[in-house]
């Protein structure tokens, strides 16, 4: 597991890593009533980041607006900077289909395509990429090797991919993911729908991923957040309430609201 | 105590009298179907031979087959769904996909509603002023474009509905690996409504193989071969229509006979519509 940090430092500290997503006065709009109000957060480069709060406080909008996902809905709009590496991928240029090869999603529900376990994997590799059946072949054991589903799946790779059991299907979905190599993946309260063994898997998937990637998690699940996440955000209403190491927001918040939370006050 | 049990004792008899209500209305429209089967079977399956699908239609008095009707309805039929599927499974994924949320979809649903519902003399008479009147004369063409007006609306209702059944979580896990729209819609949301917008198609086979009222005023008939498409053909529903009205034995068996032929097509084909529909629920 990861080491832990002591609980003493502050923010500016956590800030001296590098940071691979920075959010700056974002604010954003379903239609007329406005969803986040004014965040601003970084996130580091290879580390778990949580977003807790509860039911609409907006952890899902910011995360959605981080691969702008939000775009294939009327209505929904964002203003103010995210940038990935320095650039602002808000900007009008951005070409979405290559940001979301970068910044990759698994959602609440498993969503595997109606195609075999095969395809599903290959099918996102094969929008970017030419590459051979062999190539494709160990990409294909490689992402599943990756998601802890290898020796579940390898003999049966062309049965289809809703066969599969629910916690099965979630990591066919995030193998699915790194498949493609994004830089950045979005966890939407991946292990929701699942039953605890599950989601003691796919836990310990989210850790061993953090070497490579920047992982962003939306959960419900406190305990959860507490596990996997080296900074933790408490949202609150459309806002930022705070952001801070997560032993830091789990043993001595600075804010009220966030301790109520965390104690089960509210929400 | 008592009342409560009087209470319990009138309801169960209520619920036994609705319940016999229910069972008979379910009997008397299942006795008509039956009915109707049985005395197709009952007459027209005695005058099923080789010779019906390979004589063509006779003069008055003689003894023939069906083959020029059977020909000229598979032809027609077949125009009608490969020019009517397309342009309807496009519409339907405009607006399913597309246009999801544009008020042109529901602009283009209502009318499509109406053109569900419209009685298909119409789009007889519509086509007769737009191909037969221009041309000069009936055709076997001016009969397809006539099918493929009421193949649209069919295809179009059950394209949209089935591609509104995928989840929309599956067409945001499409867009979020990096997928373009066009693939998604490709690639996710074809390969899951597949089964439904076949089924679709099935239904309008179904519907069109069996309409005599656009064919009247179109295709026309002929009691003879012919494959020209520009000219007047032959097909089984204006057949039946013909030889059930005249007086000659010989004529009357056979459009009985062709009756059957039609029915049993198009029961084959709701059994196919139903067991692939069947089959995407089992998931």
């Amino acid at each position: 597991m990861k080491p832990m940090l002591s609980t003493d430092l502050n923010v500016a500290d956590t800030t001296v890593e590098k940071a691979k997503i920075e959010v700056k006065n974002l604010n954003f709009y379903y239609g007329q009533s406005k969803a986040l109000k004014d965040i601003n957060l970084s996130l580091p480069e290879r580390s778990v980041t949580a977003f807790i709060g509860p039911s609409g406080c907006g952890k899902s909008t910011l995360l959605r607006v981080l691969n702008r996902i939000y775009e294939l809905y009327p209505k929904q709009s964002a203003e103010g900077e995210v940038l990935l590496d320095g650039k602002n991928i808000l900007d009008r240029s951005q070409d979405l289909n290559l940001l979301r090869t970068k910044i990759g999603m698994v959602f609440q529900k498993p969503t595997p395509f109606p195609m075999s376990i095969y395809e599903n994997i290959a099918f996102g590799v094969r929008l970017y990429e030419k590459i051979s059946k062999a190539e494709m072949d160990s990409r294909v054991e490689s992402a599943l090797k990756r998601a802890a589903l290898w020796n579940e799946v390898k003999d049966k790779l062309n049965a289809s991919g809703q066969s599969l059991s629910g916690g099965q299907q979630q990591r066919l979905c995030i193998a699915r993911t790194v498949a493609v190599k994004p830089e950045v993946i979005l966890l939407d309260e991946p292990a929701s729908a699942l039953d605890p063994l599950s989601t003691a898997k796919i836990e310990e998937l989210i850790d061993e991923l953090q070497a490579d990637y920047t992982i962003v998690i939306v959960t419900h699940n406190m305990q959860q957040a507490a596990r996997v996440s080296r900074q933790t955000a408490f949202m609150y209403l459309g806002e930022l309430v705070e952001f801070d190491r997560t032993e830091k927001i789990f043993t001595s918040p600075r804010e009220k609201r966030t301790q109520d939370y965390i104690t089960g006050r509210f929400g | 105590m008592s009342t409560a049990l009087s209470l319990h004792q009138s309801r169960k008899r209520k619920n036994g009298v609705m319940m016999a209500l229910c069972v008979v209305a379910a009997g008397i429209g299942l006795a008509w179907l039956a009915l109707i089967l049985g005395a197709l079977i009952y007459k027209g399956l005695s005058g099923v031979s080789l010779a019906v699908f390979t004589q063509m239609t006779p003069p008055p008095g003689d003894a023939g087959g069906l083959l020029n009707a059977i020909y000229g309805s598979i032809v027609m039929t077949i125009i009608g769904i490969v020019v009517g599927t397309p342009i309807g499974v496009l519409a339907g994924t405009y607006m399913a996909e597309y246009g999801r949320f544009s008020r042109l979809t529901t602009i283009v649903r209502f009318i499509n509603d109406i053109l569900l519902s419209a009685p298909s003399i119409i789009v007889g008479l519509f086509v007769y002023e737009l191909l037969v009147r221009p041309m000069g004369h009936f055709s076997a063409i001016a009969g397809a474009v006539a099918l493929s007006i009421l193949v649209i609306p069919v295809v179009v209702r059950t394209t949209e509905d089935m591609l509104n059944l995928v989840p929309n979580a599956l067409r945001e896990a499409g867009t979020a690996i990096g997928a373009p729209r066009w693939v998604v819609i490709r690639s996710v949301a074809y390969r899951a409504a597949m089964s439904g917008i076949v089924t679709g198609i099935l239904l309008a086979i179904a519907r069109i193989s069996g309409e005599t009222a656009p064919l009247l005023f179109t295709a026309l008939n002929n009691q003879f071969w012919s494959s020209n498409l520009n000219a007047p053909m032959a097909s089984l529903p204006v057949t039946i229509f013909q030889f059930a009205l005249s007086p000659y034995e010989e004529w009357q068996q056979l459009a009985w006979t062709g009756a059957l032929i039609i029915t049993l097509t198009v029961l084959g084909l709701s059994i196919i519509a139903r067991s692939l529909t069947g089959r995407r629920e089992d998931r």
